[in-house]
């Protein structure tokens, strides 16, 4: 007959300290790999906005990013940028450019494509619809949610490639050509995936659907 | 050899990318704002340690002392606040650099301008006595840069005398002096005579310098420098019309 022990009282401590353990390893994991647990998702179809018109919703992979346009600010650089928005050019399309917590920038239509990523020359590419000039004589605050238009080292050299600053930054008053100002969504931005290491991302996000709002 | 390799490949990957606006707009390393908010958009950066440029890094310059830097700022802001916001745009200067003991290949220089970066690089220890005045003559070397086409250095010689001949360059001359002449002939200073467009520099800077009776003074004495003073007038409005001497 074999006779059945008791657990003592220490023993059971450390089994319900194990179990303690063993789950909150588990919910630790869950939670650390889903990196869009905390963020706000926005929806814009329940907000009012005082220019629908002029607002367009960037879909990256934790969620909405609501951008109001300023087309009195920058008119070309704008349409420009609703042209591609309309035509549904910059779906698919890398998050190529990433500071943490500065800047994240994204467009390159030619190189930047999750089909025809070329990292080579991710960051050089072109839309096909020739460059804008650059619109900087307006006054315009470049803080926290700004966007703009990214170029070359020379002015008039707009194209696709655009940049959302994660910080204020008043040098780029006067640089760069203002479109627009993230309104929901920002959070969504700073867990675009960056590199400890180098501005230019190995395997990036990428933008799921840019679309001006219906 | 691996060892190294190894070393430089883990250096890379434990550095933190470190981004900095200024460097990203104007590729000079090591500087910091002193002040951005001026009336005419002209934005002031120091060098907060040493920097060298240029492909042989031949352009160096160092962190200067914060109590001249104050006293300095005030002077080179008093100077550079002359210039309108539509001047500066038209001459596409944006940036003032300021640091200390400025060289080029080892010759002190009092300024460096960049007209593709926007910029201009000021000694700030530079010659006390000529200093203001030097300002205005880095300033043309922008406007130059600029405007390369419109200031023909075969019109502006044809100003000399016809023996007269300026050295190959500027540094490649003994002829350094910037006081003054009491007796112009034909040239403000010693370094005028080193090359035309250092010629140039120092008429326009003597114009911003010089208060008008002096210069009305010059242009009624000197033939040569009268030629040279309207000629200077002339192109400057050919960029900004509005623009007064």
């Amino acid at each position: 007959m074999i006779k059945r022990i008791k657990a003592s009282t220490s023993e059971k401590i450390i089994l319900i300290f194990l179990i303690l353990l063993l789950v909150s390893t588990l919910g630790t994991y869950f939670v650390i790999k889903n990196e869009c647990l905390f963020i706000k998702n926005f929806d814009p179809k329940i907000i009012n906005f005082k220019n629908p018109n002029n607002i367009a919703i960037l879909n990256a992979p934790c969620g909405n990013v609501i951008i109001e346009l300023y087309p009195e600010v920058s008119p070309n650089g704008v349409k420009r940028f609703i042209t591609l928005i309309e035509t549904n050019a910059y779906d698919d399309v890398a998050f190529h450019r990433v500071i943490k917590d500065k800047l994240v920038q994204a467009g390159d239509l030619e190189f930047g494509r999750k089909e025809t990523l070329d990292y080579g020359k991710i960051g050089t590419g072109k839309s096909g619809l020739g460059n804008i000039k650059s619109e900087i004589e307006n006054e315009f605050n470049y803080v926290k949610g700004s966007v703009g238009l990214a170029r070359t080292f020379k002015n008039d050299t707009e194209d696709s490639q655009f940049f959302i600053i994660l910080q204020d930054e008043p040098l780029f008053e006067g640089e760069y050509t203002p479109v627009g100002k993230v309104i929901y969504g920002l959070e969504v931005l700073k867990k675009i995936k960056h590199q400890r290491h180098s501005e230019y991302i190995l395997r990036p996000d990428f933008i799921n659907t840019f679309r001006m709002l219906d | 050899m691996k060892f190294f390799r190894v070393i430089l490949l883990l250096t890379i990957l434990i550095t933190p990318l470190k981004a900095n606006t200024i460097y990203n707009l104007i590729k000079i390393p090591n500087l910091e704002i002193y002040e951005i908010n001026t009336k005419n958009k002209l934005k002031y950066f120091y060098a907060i340690s040493s920097f060298r440029l240029g492909v042989q890094k031949n352009i160096a310059c160092l962190n200067p002392d914060k109590q001249d830097l104050e006293k300095k700022f005030k002077t080179i802001y008093k100077i550079l606040s002359r210039y309108s916001y539509g001047y500066l745009k038209k001459i596409n200067l944006k940036y003032i650099v300021l640091c200390e003991n400025l060289s080029i290949s080892g010759i002190n220089t009092a300024g460096i301008p960049d007209n593709i970066m926007k910029t201009l690089i000021l000694d700030i220890k530079f010659n006390k006595d000529y200093f203001e005045r030097v300002i205005h003559h880095e300033v043309f070397h922008v406007v130059n840069d600029q405007y390369k086409e419109l200031f023909n250095e075969d019109e502006w010689i044809e100003f000399n005398d016809s023996k007269f001949e300026y050295a190959e360059c500027s540094t490649c001359t003994e002829k350094l002096g910037l006081e003054t002449y009491r007796k112009t002939k034909g040239f403000f200073t010693e370094y005028a005579k080193s090359t035309a467009s250092e010629d140039m520099a120092e008429v326009y800077s003597h114009m911003l310098f010089l208060d008008k009776n002096e210069i009305g003074q010059i242009r009624k004495l000197d033939p040569i420098l009268n030629n040279k003073i309207s000629y200077i007038e002339d192109k400057i409005k050919i960029i900004d019309n509005s623009f007064t001497f």
